[in-house]
């Protein structure tokens, strides 16, 4: 479905990426996982067509998209949602209206079809009756419940989350990650970049583990807990200790 | 020396992305007509919304000049020619130049702020990756806006100054009013009134494609957008004073 070929990304002398290659099938939860500053939000502005390689292709579908011009990229993208990590919302408008922004931009639905739409996805999103509140009223996870719910609106095939719980208190990031997995299930793949191991634990199909620009190792998440890299080791050590504070019921103490 | 150089560089690299968004603002003017709601929204906080400020520059201005040239005529008994030199003076010059930089600080710093807070909370990046073409959404009303209200901003800054200067000139020098108006008026050419609204929709698209450009190079943070529109407010204004030296000295050598 995705697929980056040996992709290279520098901004005047500083690396980014460093010849990253990288593939993701149909449907799946694919988690890029690495420290801050890894390159991860680089590689997911790549995968939209944002920023071009410097070297390397970029494939989604057979179609490489990597030279592609702005015009070329347009019918791509409305296959594509992308919610980004500060959500990236109209402020001044309401919910109804930030969920229906592209949709009346582009789309050729009447208004009734469209508001029909935007009640569809703020009730899948468990949102209703928030459509005419104003954006800055609205808490952190409620922003990225809109945000989602923004990226939804063309129901996209693909669908990229950069950093989707970052801020957010462990309730609403749980809610956020349950409703990732919901809008898996409805058919789209899903990549989500995060820096927060439990996170990519609990929702990823595959994770792929980046560190100063390039991939480190790719696999499951028996594949991570099994590696020898020490990277991959000393990333994931968090979990071993976490299972183990756990077990000695530590936090109770 | 090295530095020096960079920074030549960078300046290079910045103009040839200001040429680039307006190659793609003129490859956009296909689709104007998608953008006519957001550009009569800018009609009124661009125009509608700066009319008392041009019309209080135009009036202070036409008083000044009243005043300053009328003395000075007076020591030679001219001082009857201060109606020609207020008109003279603010259609050709001072109309647009004060609507030019009024408009630069508050149209440049609205848009360089507008632009630059939504290049932070990476909405331009969202306008982009949903499809949305952020020069004909962003650049291209706020253009058209300019090049539209800046024209009766000029006539409002003009008429006010040369009233302003008829009844400064009636209390302060006891020129009677009919004799003002009527020297004023007789005094324009069509070529005054060809320069003087020629040179604000000239002075419109560069503060209006200079501000959104600064807006959509801003990177980083608060400081970044702040830096930002100083510089944009800055780069306008002088690109006005600029440009009115060229157009003067350009157009009066050929008409």
């Amino acid at each position: 479905m995705i697929r980056l070929e040996n992709v290279s990304l520098a901004f005047e002398d500083k690396v980014i990426l460093d010849n990253i290659s990288l593939s993701i099938k149909k449907g799946e939860i694919a988690v890029i996982l690495g420290p801050s500053g890894a390159g991860k939000s680089s590689i997911i502005k790549i995968m939209v067509g944002l920023w071009q390689p410097d070297s390397g292709r970029v494939f989604i579908g057979n179609k490489d998209i990597s030279k592609l011009s702005e015009s070329e990229m347009l019918p791509l993208r409305r296959k594509m949602g992308i919610v980004f990590q500060g959500n990236a919302l109209f402020d001044s408008l309401t919910v109804e209206e930030n969920v229906s922004y592209f949709l009346k931009e582009h789309g050729s639905l009447k208004s009734s079809e469209i508001n029909a739409k935007v009640s569809e996805i703020l009730s899948f999103i468990n949102l209703e009756g928030t459509e005419k509140i104003c954006i800055d009223q609205l808490s952190g996870g409620m922003k990225k419940r809109v945000a989602i719910a923004r990226a939804l609106s063309f129901d996209p095939e693909i669908i990229f989350y950069d950093e989707p719980t970052t801020g957010l208190d462990p309730i609403n990031a749980k809610s956020i990650l349950d409703l990732i997995k919901r809008v898996s299930e409805r058919g789209a793949t899903s990549i989500a970049v995060t820096h927060i191991l439990n996170d990519a634990v609990s929702i990823g199909d595959t994770l792929s583990v980046i560190n100063d620009g390039t991939v480190v190792q790719t696999g499951t998440v028996q594949d991570m807990l099994a590696s020898e890299n020490k990277f991959v080791k000393d990333f994931f050590y968090v979990v071993y200790q976490d299972a183990a504070l756990l077990k000695n019921k530590k936090f109770y103490k | 020396m090295a530095s020096t150089i960079t920074n030549f560089k960078k300046k290079i690299y910045t103009l040839q992305e200001y040429t680039f968004m307006l190659r793609e603002l003129f490859l956009s003017l296909k689709y104007v007509n998608k953008c006519k709601r957001d550009a009569i929204n800018e009609m009124y906080l661009v125009g509608s919304q700066a009319f008392l400020l041009v019309l209080l520059g135009g009036a202070f201005m036409g008083i000044i000049l009243a005043l300053e040239t009328g003395h000075q005529l007076d020591l030679f008994g001219a001082k009857n020619l201060v109606g020609r030199t207020v008109s003279l003076g603010m259609v050709r010059e001072l109309g647009p130049i004060i609507t030019g930089l009024l408009l630069a600080a508050r149209t440049g710093a609205k848009n360089a702020s507008e632009i630059g807070a939504m290049q932070i909370s990476e909405q331009i990046d969202a306008l982009r990756a949903f499809g949305t073409n952020p020069v004909l959404k962003l650049v291209m009303p706020r253009t058209i806006a300019a090049m539209v209200m800046f024209l009766p901003l000029t006539a409002v800054a003009d008429i006010s100054g040369i009233l302003s200067g008829m009844v400064v000139s009636k209390l302060s020098l006891h020129i009677d009013t009919s004799f003002f108006w009527h020297s004023a008026i007789s005094a324009l050419l069509m070529k005054d009134i060809f320069v003087g609204f020629a040179k604000p929709i000239l002075f419109a698209f560069f503060i209006a494609t200079i501000s959104c450009f600064y807006g959509f190079q801003t990177r980083g943070g608060t400081s970044a957008l702040g830096k930002n529109t100083i510089n944009a407010v800055v780069v306008t204004s002088l690109i006005v004073l600029v440009l009115d030296l060229i157009f003067t000295k350009v157009v009066w050598e050929l008409l």
